[in-house]
């Protein structure tokens, strides 16, 4: 138990009559990658806004050890900012002096010649980088990932894989919520969230 | 220090201003728009005699139309174009400032950074279509330019806030924007008494902008400074800009416990901090809790 980075308790949602999750409750551990399937509207994006401290459950229990990345499903950047500038904003927000993991990350995800672009000017899958990296640059404990590889081609994609499994060996523990996942050997437990509850299925390489 | 306060108070209020100058649209409305509405009204006014109820002094003044339209034609373009910049910047910018605090981003420190760039960015605006008014004054000069900026810097103010305050409760830009230009209208045509003959009526004094304008013909035609309608136009401001940062705060608010660790129930690890609590502290962890 001493191990756990997260524990979501007994978690319910609803919205007005419609009961979105109705008692979600599991463990994560560090260094450990966890991913949670679930239908268009399953409540997967809500499960995660909860567990960001975005949205407030009606009932249950969230317990989280460490810092937290957090990389929503839909991009969230300011347009009218450069990607170096968003890096500097976020330094401040998370209270970190460098920026050599930001600086890391943008090597890997190889949009270095964007630094000194303004976002509303970049495509999706760049900002989509932007937003993962927003989401790393502080070396989180716990990450949350929202459907985090959208617009990414094929290589990007590789790379993301690549990025989550020295995440893993690194410690940090990753939560993926995704409608579809293809590549489920990758996961050390997979859940899957229907009718407000989460069930365990066994990933693909243990089953 | 990153993390200190006025690093980080540096780094909101630098932000905020960015965002501002990279507003093209109103930008281009503020460079061609002022001088062009100057030149059109001063067409329409040049060469009449208006008559202005200054109720500092309660006198009716006898003044020039045309240098007094100027006076409400600079009132009515800086009203719509700070009143848009500042309702687009927060109603865009909401879901952004929101992960920054989730992120760690006081909110406190935002919300002043955004409140130290509306006072800057309107103080420019005021000062642009001040010194643009000198160019199309007529019959020597304004008795007070410093006046006359602070008229139009009090009414960017107001409508900086009502922009900031509109840009969190309507989330539909077209409405929002038509909102802006309503009120805009309203406020600054009623107190023209080229286009409304009666504006000198008691009722106008409930307006946002009734002080601005005062302080415009103050420094328009008088020597006098009053001060009482510099206070009323900060009243309106700190009004329309408290709500807008009171509501700001209440969306973009965290709903987690950062560094208070909690006293965790049984069967929880030690030291782990509750990021959202319903129900009591207390309650009994759920015994089927999934674990890999």
């Amino acid at each position: 138990m001493s191990e756990l980075v997260l524990r979501v308790d007994a978690i319910h949602k609803s919205f007005g009559r419609r009961k979105v999750l109705q008692g979600v409750s599991f463990d994560v551990a560090p260094g450990t990658l966890v991913g949670i399937v679930g239908e268009n509207g399953a409540g997967k994006s809500t499960l995660l806004k909860i567990l960001a401290g975005e949205l407030r459950p009606n009932r249950g229990q969230v317990f989280r050890r460490g810092a937290l990345g957090y990389c929503p499903q839909q991009v969230i950047l300011n347009d009218a900012l450069t990607v170096a500038q968003h890096l500097d904003y976020f330094r401040a927000a998370y209270g970190i002096n460098d920026l050599g993991r930001a600086d890391e990350l943008i090597e890997q995800l190889h949009y270095a010649q964007y630094r000194k672009v303004v976002v509303g000017t970049l495509s999706g899958g760049t900002k989509q980088k932007l937003n993962l990296t927003l989401a790393l640059m502080h070396r989180p404990d716990v990450l949350l990932l929202d459907e985090p590889y959208q617009g990414f081609d094929w290589e990007t994609y590789l790379g993301f894989w690549e990025l989550t499994s020295t995440l893993r060996e690194q410690g940090c523990a990753v939560l993926v919520i995704s409608h579809l996942f293809f590549e489920q050997k990758r996961f050390d437990c997979l859940y899957h969230l229907q009718q407000g509850q989460v069930t365990q299925e066994a990933p693909a390489h243990l089953a | 220090m990153a993390g200190s306060f006025s690093r980080r108070l540096l780094t909101a209020t630098r932000y905020a201003l960015f965002e501002q100058g990279r507003n093209r649209l109103a930008l281009g409305l503020l460079i061609v728009f002022v001088p062009f509405w100057y030149y059109l009204t001063l067409l329409i006014a040049q060469g009449t005699a208006l008559d202005f109820k200054y109720w500092a002094t309660g006198e009716l003044l006898h003044v020039d139309g045309g240098n007094l339209t100027l006076l409400t034609a600079g009132l009515n373009a800086i009203t719509l174009i700070v009143g848009f910049m500042f309702f687009a910047s927060t109603g865009k910018g909401m879901q952004f400032d929101r992960r920054l605090v989730l992120s760690g981003y006081p909110q406190a420190v935002l919300i002043l950074g955004k409140l130290i760039a509306l006072v800057v960015v309107t103080a420019v605006v005021a000062l642009y279509a001040s010194l643009v008014l000198l160019a199309f004054w007529h019959g020597g000069h304004p008795t007070s330019l410093p006046l006359i900026w602070l008229g139009f810097w009090s009414a960017a103010m107001i409508y900086g806030g009502l922009g900031l305050l509109l840009g969190v409760l309507v989330t539909n830009e077209l409405a929002g924007f038509f909102l802006v230009i309503m009120i805009s209208l309203i406020d600054t045509s009623l107190q023209n008494p080229l286009g409304n003959p009666v504006g000198n009526q008691p009722v106008l004094k409930e307006l946002p902008s009734f002080g601005a304008m005062q302080l415009e013909v103050a420094g328009g035609f008088t020597h006098l400074v009053p001060w009482e309608y510099f206070g009323l136009s900060l009243a309106w401001f700190v009004g329309f800009a408290l709500l807008g940062l009171a509501i700001f705060w209440r969306r973009t608010h965290a709903r987690s416990v950062r560094a208070a660790p909690l006293a965790a129930p049984a069967g929880t690890a030690s030291g782990m901090a509750s990021l959202s609590i319903t129900g009591s502290g207390d309650q009994a962890l759920d015994e089927n809790i999934h674990t890999c």
